[in-house]
């Protein structure tokens, strides 16, 4: 586990598909992935200024207080978990470990801890460019992960570098048949414990031969039972066709730019329910939605220089995404604005203030701070450890404060993605308070524990079929010294002139490194701006400007924020790490920043596109007939 | 579209294959109008133009659904478009290709927008023409290195073909198939015969997945198709451990052109548990002698297919041979034309245009390979001798021209592969006189030998029974073959049944190849050395009462 393992992107790939068939075409998952991750390579953070979804309360809060029966598949997981506690390590078993001596019977190891988590996903997903759809399809997969722990909570199978030793995933029937469901999980948890003794074999063998660990904190937090049982999620409907159509016209737009040579527009929506039982006693089924619209596009300017951006818009169903015409009118600014960016001018070197947008600041927390503050990151061998010793200290301006708040539905009035009732360890959601007036006060803790924190705050995160660690929900930041925007422009000039310069830099929109450097290697913690302007002191037209990437650690750009706006941006998005791709949101308002130093980036020699693209036939061009169905 | 066949062999002197006149189809027609474009204006200033462009879309759609104990655990449908633009730099006695193939992908529209159809071909021929620049240099350079040129040109030329044939589409009652499933994948619990052991059965699954591709093709030749393929494979997967731990399985099953192509539900179900009773006699069968077995193996038809399929077959599909050598092909027989392979009693030949073998439609037949080739019979070897390689349109020594074998996986480049290859005797014997043969040998030398029904992976025996000379056979277990490799196939032949065995298979290129029975003179029978994994640490769950 590296620290550059994390990216902030819109995946779209859909769950992982254990026990796929053979026979489905291996190159089209790889040309999908081309397609829509290193082709968008777009961070998705929707970012959701105006207006966006009227509505987005949480399906569960009608029926949360009231426990229902516990479901069929629910039952027959706690008997299995029952069963395989009982029956695990009862037999013994002739000695084979140097320990003991040959021939003499040794007790097996019984499980000191067993999870079994479900996730019954029905998903639709419809991929459209240029005008067409290029593919939609409808999935209803259930997969289960199953968590055997061997050893004792101080020290188990999942020690450093074995953490995944733990987990076994495996297809599940996806009717309530409880014999086949129950076999099903035997065989896991069978193969789980194999793997988990020959796991904690080795981490007894380097244990002994390593040196003492800095962080010598256990292997898994002592929690109390959970006991919730919500309602499952209803049967996931959509319209397909009237959403097709939908997408035809959005990305229909794109056949008027002639210099933007990908385009897509993807709808995503998801219906799961996650039921999680534990040996410690936890049973949990919790529901979960969403719906999300991506749109990106990409254009290359004449010089080799490549360009995205996106445009995301989310909520908790299709019904409640914006409608036709706003994601029109977004689609249509977002083109244009990209198009606008191939012919700018490219960016000088810069050293001088600058201003984050909310949607820019919140993306640069995310990245730089959120993931930094992750409990895992805080020990290992492997990991920069960048604020485990600045616990109680100062690592932002005491006008700062930071919280990760799962809890939350909305801000605003708009819909969260990093909202979670339970997380993947079976833990409630929880708001974790990690700086306040500028001081760390804590870390985003899953069920490993660290220096000093020996319990989860309801922060282990995990796509299905991954071992959870510590994860970031909603980040929010706010500011006790927040002034108006037009404020905070002037600011940004005053600065400047001080600092002899004829502009200071307004970053619009920025992406994580990763998305953008996927030709080259990926770096870690690299912010890339999208969008940047030249705000000029002189009273001059801001000007846009290409090529600007941030150099220098942005932990100084943190400590060197002197005010914010006081009208906070969010955005959704979704981020991946070691323990997968999750949804997350980040809120912040704009910052003004005293010094941020930039350069040119390094860019592609590609020529754009030689040959014009194909002229397009009026007859067959939907996006000129008025509802751009047919 | 007759007109436009018309006009294209009065142009290029094309013969059309198709009989009838077709309709005009839009998928060709836009194709056809984008590779006009890119063929007059596709040209960096100063830079060279291609000499070849070729259009492929893919039109899949796949249906897949997996039962395990009993329930169905994954249904999925997939419909996507894809389209593969193949650009050529250079001339054909030496251009920008690899060995590997080039070409760029695109997702094209599953609707079929002719508009975004056409930009995704655009987008993609770009990005080819500007990798093949980038290769054609490198690939220069690369050549000037070595003392003496390739021994072969890089394409051959072919002439423009017109061919249509009906749209396949996807055909099987899902209802049915999931039922059928479901209900083989639970026997091992349900059926009485197997009940006794059904603990012992670790895992018991059964799948259906059919393929069904639609290719849509044109060329800078003038070469318009549009043809495909249906497959449909069925699977049964049984497997555990017998009490030493040994991990054994029983996996198979049936494929075809169509879904009633394939066994039957009564057949399914009595193979279910067929296989379930063979698993529970190999976790009860002796582990095969610990001391080595060199002497005479029977294979049945299956074993000796897949013998073919592993050891021949991929040495006379003609790969272009590594840059700067001077062989002719990749593989054993490169430097085997003419000479003795297999003993004068075998014959094979590749015949595509066989469409049915024994009233079953075969697999690997084909009319006009992925790159515009008509196909014919090949005599691959004629009394033992090599006679012929598979050719594409990528040429080796000695084959200047493609053979129509010019094939290509799902998104990838052609290449030269098999279509339906036939092993036949001049001397074929029946199963009962290979059978006594077999204990004639064993009377002779005094000892036991082997028989091999199936096999498992890679060349390992699967159902493997020990003859004794009095004729009785014991299945054994834990066995792997070796020196089992061309120079078996070639001398240690010494007889061959005349029962053709058919095997099929969907994936990477469709394929059949039939194979009689075949009695090795001299295989080598050992123990597998492999780890013994754990029985079991807990028993599974009770089985439902009835």
């Amino acid at each position: 586990m590296t620290r550059t393992d994390w990216k902030l992107t819109p995946s779209l790939t859909s769950p992982h598909m254990h026990h796929a068939v053979a026979s489905r075409p291996d190159f089209l998952q790889r040309l999908f992935r081309h397609a829509l991750i290193v082709g968008l390579c777009v961070p998705a953070f929707v970012l959701t200024p105006a207006a966006m979804a009227q509505d987005a309360t949480s399906p569960h809060n009608a029926t949360a207080q009231q426990p229902l029966a516990q479901p069929a598949l629910m039952d027959a997981m706690s008997t299995e978990l029952n069963r395989a506690l009982a029956e695990l390590g009862t037999a013994t078993e002739p000695a084979v470990s140097s320990a003991a001596k040959v021939g003499e019977k040794i007790p097996a190891q019984k499980p000191y801890f067993l999870s079994y988590s479900v996730a019954d996903a029905q998903s639709v997903t419809i991929t459209s460019q240029y005008g067409a759809i290029m593919n939609s399809s409808e999935t209803h997969e259930r997969t289960a992960d199953v968590q055997v722990r061997l050893g004792s909570p101080v020290e188990d199978n999942t020690h450093g570098s074995h953490r995944t030793s733990a987990l076994t995933t495996m297809s599940l029937p996806l009717t309530d048949d409880r014999a086949a469901i129950e076999r099903t999980l035997w065989y896991a948890t069978n193969r789980g414990y194999g793997k988990a003794l020959d796991a904690l074999e080795k981490v007894k063998t380097e244990q002994q031969v390593r040196a003492r660990e800095e962080d010598s904190s256990p292997d898994f937090t002592r929690e109390r039972p959970q006991v919730d049982i919500l309602p499952p999620q209803p049967p996931l409907d959509v319209d397909r066709s009237a959403w097709e159509s939908r997408l035809r016209e959005i990305s229909g737009i794109f056949r008027q730019y002639p210099n933007i040579f990908y385009d897509t527009a993807v709808l995503q929506a998801t219906h799961e329910t996650n039921y999680f039982v534990s040996s410690d006693g936890t049973r949990v089924v919790a529901p979960k939605q969403v719906a999300r619209l991506i749109v990106a596009a990409r254009t290359r300017a004449s010089d080799g220089m490549d360009m995205f951006r996106d445009e995301t818009f989310e909520a908790d169903s299709t019904g409640h995404l914006p409608d036709q015409a706003e994601v029109m009118a977004k689609t249509q600014a977002m083109a244009k604005g990209l198009n606008d960016l191939r012919t700018a001018p490219i960016t000088e070197p810069y050293n001088g203030p600058a201003i984050l947008s909310g949607r820019a600041a919140a993306v640069f927390f995310h990245e730089v701070l959120g993931h930094r503050l992750e409990g895992q990151r805080q020990r290992g061998d492997e990991e920069g450890e960048t604020f485990t010793k600045l616990l109680g200290k100062a690592i932002l301006p005491d006008f700062l404060s930071v919280a990760d708040d799962p809890t939350l539905t909305q801000y605003n009035g708009y819909p969260l993605s990093g909202h979670y009732l339970f997380d993947d360890e079976g833990q409630p959601a929880q708001r974790v308070q990690l700086v306040q007036d500028g001081v760390l006060q804590t870390f985003l803790m899953s069920r490993l524990p660290i220096a000093g924190f020996a319990n989860s705050n309801g922060h282990g995160r995990a796509e299905t079929g991954k071992m959870p660690t510590g994860r970031q929900g909603n980040l929010i930041v706010t500011s006790t010294k927040a002034v108006s925007d037009a404020k905070l422009r002037q600011m940004l000039k005053e600065a400047a002139r001080k600092q002899g310069k004829t502009y200071g830099l307004y970053f619009e929109d920025i992406s994580s490194g990763f998305a953008v450097t996927t030709r080259r290697s990926p770096q870690a913690f690299q912010v890339i701006p999208l969008v940047v302007y030249r705000v000029y002191v002189d009273g001059r037209p801001d000007e846009l400007v290409r090529g600007v990437s941030i150099v220098g650690t942005p932990q100084a750009a943190l400590r060197s924020i002197v005010a914010t706006d006081d009208q906070p941006q969010m955005f959704n998005g979704l981020c991946g790490a070691e323990s997968g791709t999750i949804p997350v949101s980040a809120v912040a308002p704009a910052m003004l920043v005293s010094q941020i130093e930039t350069q040119r980036q390094a860019q592609g020699t590609a020529r754009p596109p030689i040959v014009p693209p194909p002229p397009l036939d009026e007859a067959v061009n939907p996006a000129s007939s008025p509802n751009g169905g047919r | 579209m007759k007109l436009r066949a018309l006009l294209l062999i009065s142009l290029f002197g094309s013969f059309a294959l198709a009989e009838v006149p077709q309709p005009s189809d839009p998928i060709l027609t836009a194709m056809q109008q984008e590779l006009a474009r890119e063929k007059s204006d596709l040209v960096i200033p100063g830079m060279l133009r291609p000499y070849f462009i070729q259009y492929r879309l893919e039109d899949i759609h796949t249906y897949d659904a997996i039962a395990s104990y009993g329930a169905l655990t994954r249904e999925s449908e997939g419909h996507q478009r894809v389209v593969r633009v193949e650009v050529r730099i250079g001339s054909e006695t030496s251009d920008s290709s690899s060995a590997r193939g080039d070409g760029s992908l695109e997702l094209a529209p599953a609707d079929g927008d002719p508009a975004a159809l056409k930009y995704a071909l655009w987008s993609a021929t770009d990005d080819a023409y500007k990798n093949a620049l980038r290769a054609y240099a490198t690939k220069q350079a690369t050549l000037k290195t070595f003392q003496s040129a390739p021994t072969a040109n890089d394409f051959s030329p072919a002439k423009a073909v017109t061919l249509v044939e009906p749209l396949a589409t996807l055909s099987i009652d899902r209802d049915d198939w999931k039922h059928r499933l479901i209900e083989a994948s639970g026997l091992f619990a349900t059926s009485p015969e197997t009940r006794s052991f059904a603990e012992a059965v670790q895992y018991s699954s059964a799948s259906i997945s059919a393929l069904v591709v639609n290719r849509y093709t044109v060329n800078t030749d003038g070469t318009m198709l549009r043809h495909g393929y249906s497959g449909y494979t069925e699977v049964v997967n049984i497997g555990g451990q017998a009490n030493d731990g040994m991990n054994l399985a029983r996996s198979n099953g049936s494929v075809a052109t169509t879904a009633a192509g394939l066994e039957s539900d009564a057949a399914l179900k009595k193979r279910v548990i067929d296989d379930l009773i063979s698993f529970n006699d190999l976790r009860h069968a002796p582990v095969v002698d610990a001391e080595d077995y060199h002497g005479p193996v029977l294979f049945s038809g299956d074993a000796a297919a897949e013998v073919f399929n592993r050891l021949f077959v991929p040495s006379v599909e003609a790969d272009r041979p590594d840059i700067g050598t001077s062989a002719r092909t990749q593989g054993a027989y490169q430097s085997s034309y003419k000479t003795p392979i297999l003993p004068t009693f075998l014959s094979v030949v590749d015949d595509p245009t066989l469409r049915s073998f024994e009233g079953r439609a075969l697999l690997g037949a084909y009319r006009v390979d992925d790159e515009g080739v008509p196909v014919e019979p090949v005599d691959i070897v004629v009394h033992g001798k090599l006679m012929n390689y598979l050719v594409g349109r990528q040429p080796v020594k000695d084959f200047p021209e493609s053979n129509g074998h010019g094939r290509a996986a799902l998104g990838q480049s052609a290449h030269s592969r098999a279509g339906v290859v036939i092993i036949k005797s001049s001397e074929p014997l029946s199963a009962e006189a290979l059978r006594a043969k077999l204990l004639a040998l064993a009377k002779e030398q005094g000892r036991d030998v082997y028989s091999v029904e199936t096999l498992g992976g890679e060349l390992a025996p699967r159902m493997l029974y020990c003859v004794s000379p009095d004729g009785k056979r014991t299945l054994v277990r834990g066995a792997v073959f070796d020196e089992l490799d061309q120079r078996a196939i070639r001398s240690g032949i010494l007889a061959a049944g005349g029962k053709p065995y058919i095997a099929q298979q969907v994936a990477t290129v469709p394929g059949t190849t039939i194979a009689p029975e075949l009695l090795f003179a001299d295989i080598t029978v050992k123990r597998a050395n492999e780890e013994q994994q754990k029985v079991p640490y807990y028993p599974p769950p009770a089985l439902p009462k009835d």
